[in-house]
């Protein structure tokens, strides 16, 4: 809305600033033995008017980086700021002034449980706006009214509950709460994951929607890469807390430079049969040497079929090419590797 | 209505018609479908197209409320339509194993994995405690579980989704059923893993001769995996036929439609598709083609009556007035395009 966002593809290159940029984060969860190290030192910057792509498996701490954004994590070290200013060391008033500003929203996972059953779509909707203040109660429903219009809802749905209309309908409603307040920048925790295929490709073109009408920047975490595909700008790849990959969706997925992105893209279903790599030749054979483990060590090594002994030391995530950064040692040698690989199956080690 | 089965026919289900609300609507209505020995067939559909209560009832689990109409289903040319309560035990496992999309929901959390699937040895196949122990083990290394001797001993909140889909699945095969009814069962999983479990599938099927019918959403999952597939819409089977076959040359809308809307591995930026308009509600009454209002081809004899699931090929069928209209894919993409 503020920054420029007539070319959303040329995203990183001709804005100044990022909107937010999450520096150095590491968060722990738990204490004493349970402590279980969920991020560490993730860097990313969400550039005005882009759709970033947030993609890994579970427990690669996806939520909890979208979770620590908001506010909902407290992370040990690093910082989060929003247009210029630091919004993870605020504390009390002001960090209360922050959240219900609803600069930053956040649309929840599995809308069935997120939204409560027991109110009408209308207070839902209504909700951050009342919290916030400031607003009668006709300039509430004008504005809820709004936002149902922008995700393609009719009115006549503000009297019902969660469990009176459909999957996607209720996906929209989560949207629709989130645009009420008008956020600068949306996060999407998998907003497709329980819809088929005609319902996710609906919100995803919605979204996509969103960002060319409000030149609203978004965030979408998904393990779905062949949606991602299809509207975002950029990918940002997450192994057991790390950031493993980071460019342009378009570059990324045609070569890309981190063994664990090209088993996501081989992984993932498809109506044809056209990959380049097939996942065997990118999973671990009992016939590959083994790999160096430790504390240290790559993330990815234990899984990974070229880890070599210089990977017993993680890599920092750095440049490839403009704008695309990876963190693998061997990021120029592996694709040829496995293409020498066997595309046919063996004995899993 | 016909003879004899073909001897490798292990899932037959002819003419199934289910009511839903104590008989109040209709949600299954008229399907058939066979499942031969070594076959995966998918079952595919938007949510409420009636693929999961059909699942069911070929389990003879279906829930309050719900009923075989009319239609038979039968195991190994057997009529088990009728089938009581005990009658169906003695089936499940030893016929018929099934695997679900939560694998956490069907564990009991507070018992070892291992103890689980020994206890299921030990009452259906009269197993010793020893005996259930080692075929456990086996069984746990079949459905590649790294170190079965040690999940044994491990409670499901220790075991990842993955791991835990294979117990379902080392479960679903300890008493050598001739069939797998796997019900969303990768739906939950990361891509990797589900990758994974459609490999094992593939090799149960390989190795033992298993059968299984897959249902999903996800067409694309159906490609990876079947042989064949069935095409629901709204109760009503639509379109069946070999994998490749439908893939290549649907000939019904709306899995021309759904083709259309279904991820592609290429990672390409390419307009997202959507189909228009939402399935009628369940057992909505609608004289012609049930697909009719929301079908692109659509013409006047679609809504005058109902349209006869016709034969293409050798085991291809679709339930459409124009499915020999060369012209019928052509018109079915421009509309979606169009959008």
């Amino acid at each position: 809305m503020t920054a420029p966002t007539t070319s959303p593809s040329a995203g990183p290159l001709n804005a100044a600033k990022p909107l937010l940029a999450v520096e150095d984060i590491d968060v722990v969860l738990g204490r004493g033995w349970r402590a279980n190290h969920v991020l560490s030192q993730v860097d990313l910057k969400i550039w005005p008017g882009e759709i970033v792509g947030l993609v890994g498996e579970t427990g690669s701490g996806k939520t909890t980086l979208a979770r620590t954004i908001v506010g909902l994590v407290k992370p040990r070290g690093g910082r989060v700021s929003f247009d210029g200013n630091e919004i993870s060391g605020l504390r009390g008033g002001a960090r209360r002034r922050e959240r219900r500003s609803g600069h930053v929203q956040l649309v929840f996972q599995d809308p069935l449980r997120s939204l409560d059953p027991d109110l009408t779509v209308a207070e839902i909707v209504g909700e951050g706006l009342k919290i916030r203040g400031g607003l009668s109660g006709a300039e509430i429903e004008q504005r809820s009214v709004r936002a149902l219009q922008q995700v393609g809802l009719d009115a006549g749905l503000l009297g019902r509950t969660p469990g009176q209309i459909s999957g996607g309908q209720r996906q929209r409603v989560s949207i629709a709460r989130a645009l009420a307040t008008d956020p600068q920048l949306l996060l999407c925790d998998e907003p497709v994951s329980a819809l088929d295929a005609s319902n996710r490709n609906y919100i995803l073109r919605l979204l996509s929607d969103l960002r060319d009408s409000l030149g609203l920047p978004i965030v979408i975490i998904s393990h779905d890469l062949s949606s991602l595909a299809g509207i975002a700008d950029r990918v940002v790849v997450l192994y057991r807390g790390r950031i493993v990959e980071d460019g342009p969706v378009g570059e990324v997925f045609s070569a890309p430079r981190h063994p664990y992105t090209a088993l996501l893209m081989a992984s993932a279903p498809s109506v044809r049969h056209d990959r380049p790599l097939s996942v065997h030749q990118l999973r671990r054979t009992t016939a590959d040497p083994a790999a160096p483990s430790g504390e240290a060590a790559c993330v990815f090594a234990a899984r990974c079929p070229f880890a070599i002994d210089a990977c017993a030391q993680q890599p920092p995530l750095e440049p490839v090419a403009p704008g695309w950064t990876a963190a693998c040692l061997r990021h120029e040698e592996w694709p040829a590797l496995a293409g020498e690989r066997s595309a046919a199956s063996a004995s899993r080690s | 209505m016909s003879g004899n089965p073909p001897p490798d026919q292990v899932l037959a289900l002819e003419d199934l018609s289910i009511t839903v609300h104590d008989g109040a609507a209709t949600a299954v209505r008229g399907v058939s479908l066979t499942v031969s020995t070594s076959e995966i067939v998918g079952m595919v559909g938007e949510s409420g197209s009636g693929k999961t209560l059909a699942c069911r009832a070929a389990l003879g689990v279906l829930p309050a409320g719900c009923a075989v109409e009319s239609g038979t289903i039968s195991f190994g040319g057997k009529d088990v339509t009728g089938l009581s309560r005990r009658g169906w035990e003695r089936l499940h496992g030893t016929e018929v194993g099934a695997v679900f999309q939560d694998p956490s929901s069907y564990l009991n959390p507070n018992l070892t994995v291992g103890s689980q699937l020994a206890e299921v040895l030990r009452v259906k196949r009269g197993m010793s405690r020893r005996e259930a122990h080692s075929k456990t083990v086996e069984l746990f290394a079949t459905v590649g579980l790294h170190g079965p001797g040690r999940v044994f001993h491990q409670i499901p909140a220790e075991l990842s989704g993955g791991m835990l889909q294979r117990v379902m699945i080392a479960i679903a095969i300890s008493c050598d059923p001739q069939l797998v009814i796997a019900d969303e069962a990768t739906t939950a999983l990361d891509v990797t893993i589900q990758a994974e479990i459609i490999e094992l599938l593939k090799s149960l099927r390989d190795q033992r001769g298993l059968a299984v019918l897959f249902v999903s959403h996800d067409l694309a999952l159906i490609r990876e995996l079947c042989d064949r597939v069935v095409v629901f819409y709204a109760g009503e089977a639509v379109e069946s036929g070999p994998v490749e076959e439908i893939i290549e040359r649907p000939r019904h809308p709306y899995t021309q439609a759904l083709l259309q809307v279904a991820s592609v591995g290429d990672f390409q930026r390419r307009e997202l598709q959507v189909i228009p308009g939402a399935p009628p509600p369940v057992g909505a009454d609608i004289t012609g083609c049930r697909f009719a209002a929301r079908c692109p081809a659509v013409i006047d004899a679609c809504r005058t009556a109902p349209v006869a699931f016709t034969r293409l090929a050798p085991g291809h069928q679709s339930r459409c007035l124009r499915a020999n209209d060369p012209e019928l894919a052509a018109v079915t993409e421009t509309a979606m395009a169009a959008r």
